[in-house]
Order: C-alpha cells, then structure tokens, then sequence
C-alpha cells in the first residue's frame, strides 16, 4: 500500500482530531462524514467526538497511525464509600454498561448521582463531570470525595484546577474544552437536556471521550433539541417515570395557589402601565399585525416609544413581583408551618433580598460564597434556620435538606423550573405529602403564567395522584 | 470589553451590512456634553454605590429621546472597566448576616401584628437585635447586603482623560461586541501585515495568507472548527484582535457576521481610515534597537546592487510563519532574506532554527548575538555572528560571498491556480 511507508498521526488540536500524514485522495472513504479536509494545514480534520469512530476506521483501513489523542488514564479510587443501589439504580447502571454512552432519565431524587458513581467508580478512567451551576459543580465536588475519596479538580468560578478527576459547569466546559478535551475518558453531562443549546453543544463535540453519560429528570426542551442528545452524548439507555417512584423513594405533593390583591395605589399603577403598553401593541399591530414582544425589544434601540413600553413592561413586572400583600401571605404561611422548614423561591434577586429583609432568614444568590451556601443550606437542615429564600439558584439538583413545605412567589413560566422546583419538596419523609403554595397576583400576568405552570405533567402527575391515594 | 448585555449594533438586513452604534453622527454632537457629565459623576463619586451610580448616569439621559437602554448599559460598563470597588474581602457582609440570622430565627416568624401565639414583632426583634450588636437598626440593614455586587462602594476612579477619549473608547467597544458574533474575518493590509500577524496568532486565531498582485497580503482569520460549520465560537477572540488592528496603519477588514441562528450573514466592514482610535499605543516600526540601528547604518541606498527592506516578505507553510526582519534585494533579482537573532536563550534559539529549518529552502541569512551560552552545534551554514553592534560590511560580506540562488521562483505570489481558499506557499518542494 502506498501510504504504509508514511508517518501518519492523528492528535487533538483545540476540540479538534487532525489527522496528518495523508494526501487528500488518501483518506479512508469512511472517515468522509466525520470530517472535512482543512487546506489551511492541510490535513484532515474532524470534530473531537469521532475519536474512537476514527480509531476504528483506521484499524478496519489497515491503516497504522500514531495515535496521540488520548491523555487520560486509569484511575485508582482512593477510598469507595457507596450507599447499596436499590433495583431501579442498578437496573440504569447495566443498562448504561451495556453501551457505554447513553442518558439516563431519572426522576429528581431517585439518586442519579449514586448512579453515576457508580458508574465512575467501575470505570476506573479520567472523569470530568460537568454540571449546570457552580453550586452542584461543588456538591458533585463534595459527593466525590465522600463517595470515592478523591479530591476533584475544580474548573468553573474563577478557579481553573485540572486533575484526572475534574467537576466543571457547562458554561466552562463551552470555554476550556478545546484544551480538555482529550484529557478525560469518560465525561459525566448532569442535567443533560442544558448540552444541546447552540454554544454548550461543544462541550460534547470538542470532547475525545469514548464514553459519555448523560442525566436528566426532564430531557424535552421547548426548542425540541433533546434529539441531539443522541448523537452528542448517546441513546436513551433507562427511562424511570416519575408514577414509578412517587409515594416509594418521593413523597406525595399537593399545590395549593394562593390569588393576592394588589393594594389600590399598585393596582392604579399597574393600569396605567398595562395601557402604555397596550396602546403601544395596538398601534404598532394596526401596521403590522405579526407584530410581537420579540420585535418590541428589538425597536428599543431605535425608537422611544419602544423603550417606554419595554420600560412600562418592565415596572409592571415589578409591581407584580413585589406586591405588598405578597409578603403579609408568606407571613400568614410562615405562622400556618412554624417549626417545619420551608422554602421561599422568588421572582427577582430584589425580592429575594427583600423577602430576607423583612423576615431575617437567610437567602442563597449568586453573591452567596461556596462557605455561606453550605452555612445555611445545612442551618436549614438542623434547624437552626427555619427558612431559605432563593431565586434561580436552587432550581436545579441542589442537594437539600428534607422540606415538605415551598412557595413561589412569582417565577418564570417555563415547564422545566416548575418540575424543578417541585422536585425540591419531592423528599422521602414520612407519610406527610409536601406542599406547595403558590403566591400569585390576582387579574394579572401572574395568573396566566401559573396555569402555564400547572399544565405542565409535573402537576398534572400531582392532580391524579391526590385521587389515587388519599391522604394519610 | 463589553458583555453582549450591552452591545448595541444594527442590523440591515436589506443592505446585508452590520452596523454598530457609533457617536459620530451630527446629531449626536450632544453626548460630549453628557459624556462630561458622567465622568464628573464617578470623579465625585467616592462611597457611592454602584447602584446609586448607575442611577445617576441613567438620569443623565432622561430626557434624551434618542438613546437606547443599551447604550446607557455600555456606558455603566466602560465607566466601571476603569473604577475601583470596595469588595467586601474579609466578609464582613457573610459574619453580618449570619450573626442576624441566627439571632432572629429563635424569633420566627416576625410578624407584623403579633398575638398571643406569634409574639415577635418585626420592629421590636429588629431593634433588640440592633442592640445586641451595638449598631443603628438602619446601619445594620444598609450592610447586610454591601458585598452585593450593586452595593459595592466605588474607592477610586481612573477615568477617562477627556468626554472625547470616552466616547471613543465606546466607539470602539461597540464594533468590538459586534464581533461576538463573528464567524470569519478577512484583512487587507501592507505595512503592517507582519503586526497584524504577529496579534492574530496571540489571540489564538488560523490564517489564511495570500500575497495579492498589488503587493498587498490578504489574510482570512479564523479558528480550527470554521471549516466545518458556521460557529461564533471564535468572535471573541476576533474581538480581542480588535485593538491591535486598529492600532495599526493602512489596513481594511470585512468580517461575516451571524447575528442569530440560522440568520443570513451580514458583513462588518472597517478600515484604518474609519477614524476609530485604539487605545493601545502605536506600533514601534522596530522590535529591537539592534535592527533599528542596522538600518540606519545601512542606509537607503543601495550598497553594491543590494538595497535592504524592511519586512516586506512572509513564508509561511500551513499554520507555520516566518516573518524575517528584513530583506535585501539585488538589482540582479536576487532576494536575500535576513533575521537578527538578538539576546537569546538556548530554548529560544533552539524555537527559532525549528522555524528556519520548515523554510530550509529559502535564502535566509541568520545574524545571532554573541552570547556566554554556547550556541547550538546545528546552527545553519549561513549564520553570523555579532558582538555588540552588527555591522554593514559584515552582511554585505556574505551577501556577496554566499551563492545565494534566485529567490524568483521561490516569491510570495498569489496561487493563481484557481483563486480558491488555498493558502499559497511560499517556498516550493
């Protein structure tokens, strides 16, 4: 063969596999699809994800390269400290073994991260577990160490601290992958259905790892592109639905909505607001009838009049947000539960703060240290603070302590924060069901935006369940 | 640099073209009025917080009918870019809270109107708790929350030296944010080319080089993934370029611009005569004092047919680029390229033969200071050495001595084979 004489090798360039040492008309057909020729080079190239697509190709060609690709190595668990895995969590473990690659669908506290340890701790390889927040990128940190004994590398929050074990956040991994890519042999995607987004998406694509596990309580995404998953992470290897767990491993749910008046000063403002803005709709609807919110943000920067009612939205908001009578509710339930640890989610970081203000209970925002967080998110837990207030923080996976009673009080509409939040309060204790209020401004936007939350399966999961089983 | 928070571009769709928000026309004469006045908001604004800042500045637009959220946003930005804050390091706010928190949670709920089963009134547990720690309940409450980013306390401000100085630099930020979104970009340049060069591959960007026949160098920067999608991955590197080129002379860029998924392309386009001004200082025309003196020694004119240029020639093979200090050119054709090698270390040196040895082919003539170290035993045959100064009469010697082939076949032109995308070669195999 002609190119059996030449030197051929394949490395990792910036998320990329380049493989030199071939002319152009040399190439193995089947490598076509994975990767174009760069001329700037000139060599091959292909997306870093390919790797052992590529390998494979290469061997099958009879092809010998000088493989440079991968960096990780075998790993040896200093200490491995795991809870026994009940069926349905080793059921996911074989399923996933079987693969390699694949997500796993699994409820909010039926132990998905138990399973990826497990799954780690079998596969003895450089691991990086990449995270949606900071906050869950130090719990996996934490989990890590007490599970496997093995002080993880940090990268994420202004510290950048590689190790063979590494937790990071989507939003560094988009960033550093390029340069970690072929550092890690497994990658661990928790929350996976964040990946496909436009940018994330790189993370998957500029990694070498052969094998990759994805989690996820909720996969779909509204723009539909959980079907990427597959291909950037692997198939759907265990599906665990919800019915299957609630009532064993979750508690039982109710929701209780909760409608407030604005007072007579807010709701007068609040009016000549909605008329700013609707005067403004009208008009411009009267030009153009397609004419939506989208197209107000983007005249904002080219006429007034758009700015005004951008602005006059936003007050509006506000007032919702912030009403008066909110506050005075969250201190009727606060006497209706005292002595059980409760849960406050907000709308606004402001409301946050001012919620913590007016009761002195301790609030998680983004200003909060790694120190102050795990403070009161144990204070929570022995007691020793009878409320947590947040706003976005927690939505997601945030280990916490058992609470059995949340409010919401204002929030974004979107399907997945409500099955998160309500996964917050999803906690096995006892026989009592959790509770959930919702604090929702009567005759406004609120209202709408929590039916949009109730339509989501969460709740409706919530209403039959109520019939099925009586309460205790 | 601004976040994308506050980049503020137009977009012509019709026209095809990308067009950042710029304070340059006529009508925006005003705004070094106002530019005025923000700065004299944060050179009096010691203690204040950002909040309150901000605040101030959005006020100074109140009244304007034509000024965008955004471009007040930008503002904020580059005002903050250049100020100080107290930080809150040693968590005074974090003890604070905490102390309160725990004080009060004995006391939980604090209710407004207490009764005979919720006795803690919100006022009275506020004010025995301000009394424990010995301060105002109003004090308290200001620094529960200081180390939050809105209510951090300006220290200094190293502002702006003029209004026009800050509304240039906002010129400047806006066509740097609209690049976020870049994909591709492609540079015309002459003098400057090895400059620009030299920055695109410190902000970690691929070239394509083209010598072009009005002697002028295209190159089309981008980054590993491009060829095999559309991807703004590489725009902030682009926009991190940005000042560099700006800084430079005699230069035009386009760039191919996606400013949401699946839109249409739209172009920015840019030159040095567009009047931005970058902040970073001007390029020296020398790297080094050793060559500036060599060229004044010299001369302009020819000596014995060989007239000396300055960097007029790249080689350049793939990714890899050799951009030699100057070039002499005889009256015959020849063409003898030259690096001065000044102080070096072995691992510096050992660097700069690897890059030679990729363009063995080309008539490089190497000129390396006398150092303790002893040089490399596989230095090429036409090297020289210097002591402190390299003389003329030492490189002429060579010049003549050495038999140096015809460089012609060996120039830098276009590929000519078809205009494509290839990068052309500069030395032939």
């Amino acid at each position: 063969m002609r190119h059996s004489a030449k030197r051929v090798s394949l490395s990792f360039s910036r998320g990329t596999l380049v493989l030199e040492g071939l002319a152009r008309r040399e190439l193995p057909a089947a490598l076509e699809p994975l990767g174009i020729w760069d001329a700037r080079l000139p060599a091959w190239r292909g997306d870093a994800m390919h790797y052992d697509q590529v390998v494979q190709i290469a061997e099958q060609a009879g092809l010998p390269i000088e493989d440079g690709v991968p960096e990780w190595q075998t790993i040896h668990w200093p200490q491995v400290q795991l809870h026994t895995l009940r069926e349905e969590q080793q059921q996911a473990v074989r399923n996933w073994t079987s693969q390699g690659k694949g997500y796993l669908v699994m409820p909010t506290g039926t132990g998905k991260t138990e399973v990826a340890l497990t799954i780690m701790a079998q596969r003895m390889l450089s691991t990086l577990v990449v995270a949606p927040v900071r906050d869950l990128m130090y719990q996996w940190h934490r989990r890590i160490l007490t599970g496997l004994g093995y002080d993880a590398g940090v990268i994420g929050d202004n510290v950048y601290r590689v190790c063979p074990i590494s937790v990071t956040t989507y939003d560094s991994a988009y960033l550093h992958m390029d340069r970690l890519g072929n550092r890690f042999g497994l990658v661990v995607f928790d929350e996976c259905h964040h990946l496909p987004g436009q940018q994330r998406r790189d993370a998957a694509r500029m990694s070498a790892a052969p094998y990759r596990l994805g989690l996820t309580a909720t996969p779909e995404r509204s723009d539909n592109r959980h079907v990427d998953l597959t291909w950037l992470i692997g198939p759907l290897v265990y599906d665990l639905p919800l019915a299957d767990v609630t009532g064993r491993s979750l508690a039982r749910y109710e929701v209780v909505r909760i409608p407030v008046y604005l007072s007579d000063a807010e709701q007068a403002r609040y009016n000549q607001l909605s008329d700013v803005v609707r005067r403004y709709m009208h008009a411009r609807r009267r030009e153009n009838p397609k004419y939506c919110w989208q197209d107000v943000c983007a005249d904002t920067a080219r006429t007034p009049e758009a700015r005004a009612a951008l602005k006059a939205y936003r007050a509006r908001q506000a007032i919702e947000d912030r009403a008066r009578e909110k506050l005075r509710v969250l201190e009727d339930l606060f006497r209706l539960h005292q002595g059980e640890p409760c849960l406050v989610f907000t709308g606004s970081n402001a409301m946050a703060r001012e919620v913590s203000r007016r009761f002195l209970v301790p609030c998680l925002l983004s200003h909060c240290g790694k120190k102050e967080r795990r403070e009161v998110l144990e204070g929570l837990g022995t007691g020793r603070y009878p409320v947590l207030v947040a706003n976005q923080v927690l939505d997601e996976g945030v280990d916490l302590p058992e609470v059995k009673v949340a409010v919401v009080i204002g929030g974004s509409s979107s399907t997945r924060q409500a099955k998160q939040r309500l996964g917050r309060i999803l906690r096995r204790s006892g026989n009592l069901p959790a509770r959930l209020y919702e604090i929702v401004c009567a005759d406004t936007k609120d209202v709408q935006r929590s039916r949009r939350r109730r339509s989501s399966d969460a709740y409706t999961g919530a209403k039959t369940l109520r019939k099925e089983a009586p309460r205790c | 640099m601004l976040t994308r928070a506050e980049m503020l571009v137009y977009y012509d769709f019709a026209g095809g073209r990308v067009l950042p928000d710029r304070l340059t026309q006529p009508t925006h004469g005003h705004y070094r009025h106002y530019a005025a006045r923000m700065l004299e908001i944060y050179h009096g604004g010691a203690g204040r917080t950002r909040q309150e800042l901000h605040r101030a500045v959005a006020a100074v637009f109140a009244a304007e009918t034509d000024c965008p959220q955004r471009r007040i946003a930008a503002f904020m930005k580059l005002l903050d870019d250049v100020s100080t804050y107290e930080r809150d390091r040693r968590g005074r706010a974090v003890r604070l809270r905490q102390q309160v928190f725990r004080l009060a949670a004995r006391h939980h709920p604090l209710v407004r109107h207490p009764d005979r089963l919720f006795e803690s009134s919100e006022a009275t547990i506020k004010a025995r708790i301000a009394s424990r720690l010995g301060r105002s309940w109003h004090e308290i409450d200001r620094d529960l929350f200081a180390d939050v980013i809105e209510f951090h306390r300006l220290l200094r401000f190293d502002g702006y030296a003029s209004p026009a100085a800050l509304l240039s630099r906002y010129n400047v930020a806006q066509v740097q944010a609209s690049l976020y979104d870049a994909s591709r970009m492609t540079i015309w340049a002459r003098d400057d080319f090895k400059t620009i060069l030299r920055y695109a591959k410190l902000a970690r960007l691929m070239h394509t080089i083209t010598r072009l026949e009005d002697g002028r160098y295209r190159i089309r920067l981008d980054g590993p993934t491009s060829i095999m999608r559309q991807t703004r991955r590489y725009g902030v590197n682009m926009a991190r370029f940005l000042p560099a080129l700006i800084a430079c002379r005699d230069w035009q860029m386009h760039a191919l611009l996606q400013p949401r998924l699946g839109s249409r392309l739209l172009a920015l386009e840019l030159s040095s005569g567009d009047g931005l001004t970058s902040h970073l200082p001007p390029q020296d025309a020398f790297d080094s004092q050793v060559e500036q003196a060599f060229a004044q020694r010299w001369g302009d004119a020819p000596r014995e047919g060989w007239t000396l240029m300055r960097e007029d020639e790249i080689l350049h093979r793939g990714q890899k680029t050799f951009l030699p200090d100057f070039v002499f050119q005889h009256e015959d054709g020849r063409r003898v390229l030259m690096e001065i090698v000044g102080f070096w270390t072995p691992e510096y040196l050992a660097a700069k033969l690897q890059t030679l040895r990729e363009f063995a082919d080309s008539p490089i003539l190497l000129a390396v200071a006398a150092s303790i170290a002893a040089p490399p035993s596989d230095l090429p045959p036409n090297t020289l050495f210097y002591k402190t100064a390299l003389r003329w009469q030492d490189v002429l010697e060579r010049l003549k001595e050495q038999p140096w082939s015809d460089g012609s076949d060996k120039s830098d032109g276009s590929d000519g084979s078809d205009g494509s995308d290839q990068p052309a070669h500069s030395t032939g195999r």
